[in-house]
């Protein structure tokens, strides 16, 4: 491998080295253990529901409706909480409306011949508008279960439960996308589905995998928000939806340079949280954030267009 | 090569003075729930202010509405060891476990208009059952306690929910005026437009059969403002009333082309800086908080605001 491939495959990840070292030399309290498990919690959110975001943009189609569906799984587990229902049960049935969402996108995309961009932002509205109608607004808080509050507040050992989740999320998407012939399938189908197809997959069934893949994932980090919250309120994974996405392009400039991948994409949302946090203890004011986090999205757009334009319109 | 052997020691005096102040320096966090809304932003700017003229060193963060990253930036200032942090419509319930955290690392914590917190020192507030109220009875008698009225909710924050549900109150108590139709607010990122939109086809729905407008703040009033005069009326027309004050609410009130009849002013700027004033006495001065605020709650005054006194309000 010469230096420019080197560049290619490792060159975001190496720019992520290199902001972890100047911040952890010139941010007080970057590199303290209690920080870096702070910033290994905040990421927990964000890199699942990039994670899932990502098995949909493998098989080429994009997902808009992750950050609201998220939402809505949180406000249906609140909900059932608040209504005596036992947390984890409420938790399942959360689980079962984000893969049903993800269900539906792919019935919308592969059968309906749908686009994916505008079915997911359909189902986003709905997803949005349901989640209003079962809250009127007002975010369910209240007494919680403390078993519940424990998947996102707990610790075992010293290692929070929020990073220990993250991590077997990672792992099972890491081998599922690229150890298995499933993964494999899903990556075929999203490199040429007219080959796929003639390879003998059934890339709808493919397609509507990643699709409610990525839909689990909404509904895991929606049980995981509403523990770390103790509230659940019906726009509460909405601030996701860019961030998540800016980590999944993030992730296509690594390791398989514009193609989308999920050890990317974990990179990706480690980088941007690393950023986050690192600003904040270099005394950045806010503006600054925002500021930095478009130059990432602009970025890593220009790197990763042509993946994207082809998932968004089918070019 | 002579002005800058002189200067050298001359600029290396300033940096040492300079360090020397910012290791002394105060530093305070600060977070806003959503700086795109006009009283977050006004509470968060005098906190800076105000800590600005202390010398303290202040860092402003938006939560952009977000209730997790509202958590994580508070959670990311305590890793940062700030000396105190002041926070403006917080959300308690949900930030309870960082606001935890702060008390543990022996961080203070003030709020605005947020609620109140056992992990907090207290909260600064106005009385919002009053406030509520002083609306509420202005508008009826605007109207001389008879007719109808559109209502603009916002449900979804619990002080304008306290406004509209006095509003009910004050109407379970004067059955001559009636609410001929109402919309709530849902969104907060695109709220301007879920309220153009809702209280645009009230308006057409109710041309001529409603006679005051109430909205449960002042953001919302600015956009029916808008539609009202787009609908052909003029000052005087109906009474539009709300609540939150500010420099926009002020001009719009005196302001002969606009329909805003009268606000209940809460003053942002003054919490802003009693915060930081009381951050001054308990974490630098060692003033005991009992003897600052004995209760959990430190009540500001909020003043109607109508034709009859907004000179005293407008900037020159």
């Amino acid at each position: 491998m010469n230096a420019k491939q080197i560049i290619e495959k490792y060159g975001t990840l190496l720019a992520g080295v290199a902001v972890f070292i100047f911040l952890a030399i010139f941010a007080n309290n970057f590199a303290s253990g209690a920080n870096l498990l702070n910033v290994l919690k905040q990421v927990s959110f964000l890199s699942i529901l990039a994670m899932g975001f990502t098995f949909a943009l493998i098989t080429s189609e994009l997902d808009l409706s992750f950050a609201n569906v998220c939402s809505l799984c949180a406000v249906i587990i609140g909900f059932l909480i608040m209504s005596d229902v036992h947390w984890a049960l409420a938790s399942v049935v959360g689980l079962i409306a984000g893969i049903l969402a993800g269900m539906i996108n792919g019935f919308l995309i592969t059968v309906l011949k749908v686009p994916s961009l505008i079915a997911t932002l359909g189902t986003s509205a709905m997803a949005n508008g349901f989640a209003f109608m079962i809250t009127g607004g007002v975010a369910f808080v209240g007494r919680w279960d403390p078993n519940f509050l424990f998947l996102a507040r707990g610790k075992i050992g010293p290692i929070p439960v929020l990073v220990l989740v993250m991590l077997v999320a990672l792992i099972v998407a890491v081998v599922l996308s690229t150890q298995t012939k499933t993964g494999i399938q899903l990556q075929a189908t999203g490199e040429n589905e007219e080959a796929a197809r003639r390879a003998g997959i059934n890339t709808r069934r493919r397609k509507v995998l990643g699709l409610t893949i990525s839909g689990l994932s909404a509904g895991v980090t929606a049980i995981l928000l509403t523990a770390n919250l103790s509230s659940a309120a019906p726009q509460m994974g909405g601030d996701y939806m860019l961030l998540a996405i800016a980590a999944a392009l993030l992730g296509m400039t690594m390791f398989t340079p514009a193609k989308p991948n999920i050890l990317g994409s974990f990179v990706g949302s480690l980088i941007i949280v690393m950023l986050s946090n690192g600003l904040v203890l270099l005394g950045a004011q806010y503006y600054i954030q925002d500021i930095v986090l478009g130059i990432i999205i602009i970025a890593s757009v220009a790197i990763s267009a042509t993946v994207l334009k082809q998932a968004a319109f089918s070019l | 090569m002579k002005t800058s052997r002189l200067l050298k020691p001359i600029a290396m005096a300033v940096a040492g003075i300079t360090l020397a102040g910012q290791a002394a320096a105060f530093e305070l966090g600060v977070v806003a729930f959503q700086m795109s809304s006009e009283t977050h932003a006004r509470c968060a700017n005098a906190v800076e202010a105000r800590a600005t003229e202390l010398g303290w060193e202040a860092q402003i963060l938006n939560s952009n509405g977000a209730l997790q990253t509202h958590a994580e930036q508070l959670d990311n200032l305590i890793q940062k060891g700030v000396d105190g942090l002041v926070v403006c419509m917080s959300k308690p319930v949900e930030a309870d476990g960082q606001f935890e955290a702060a008390k543990a690392a022996g961080i203070p914590v003030i709020s605005v208009m947020s609620g109140s917190s056992p992990h907090t020192l207290f909260d600064i507030q106005v009385n919002e059952y009053g406030v509520g109220a002083d609306a509420a009875l202005y508008l009826l008698g605007m109207i001389n306690f008879r007719g109808n009225l559109l209502v603009q909710r916002f449900e979804a924050n619990a002080g304008t929910r306290i406004r509209g549900k006095i509003l009910d109150s004050v109407l379970s108590e004067n059955t001559a005026v009636q609410i001929v139709g109402e919309h709530s607010m849902a969104r907060t990122q695109s709220w301007r437009e879920d309220v153009r939109n809702g209280m645009q086809a009230l308006i057409l729905q109710q041309t001529g059969n409603f006679d005051g407008v109430w909205a449960s703040f002042d953001g919302q009033a600015f956009v029916i403002d808008d539609l009202l005069l787009a609908a052909g009326m003029s000052k005087g027309d109906v009474p539009l009333i709300s609540i939150d004050g500010g420099e926009e609410a002020f001009r719009r009130i005196k302001d002969e082309n606009s329909m805003m009849t009268a606000t209940v002013s809460i003053p942002f700027e003054e919490m802003g800086t009693a915060a930081v004033d009381a951050m001054q006495a308990i974490a630098v001065e060692g003033v005991e908080k009992e003897t600052l605020v004995p209760g959990p709650y430190m009540f500001m005054n909020a003043v109607l605001v109508d034709a009859s006194n907004v000179d005293e309000f407008l900037s020159e």
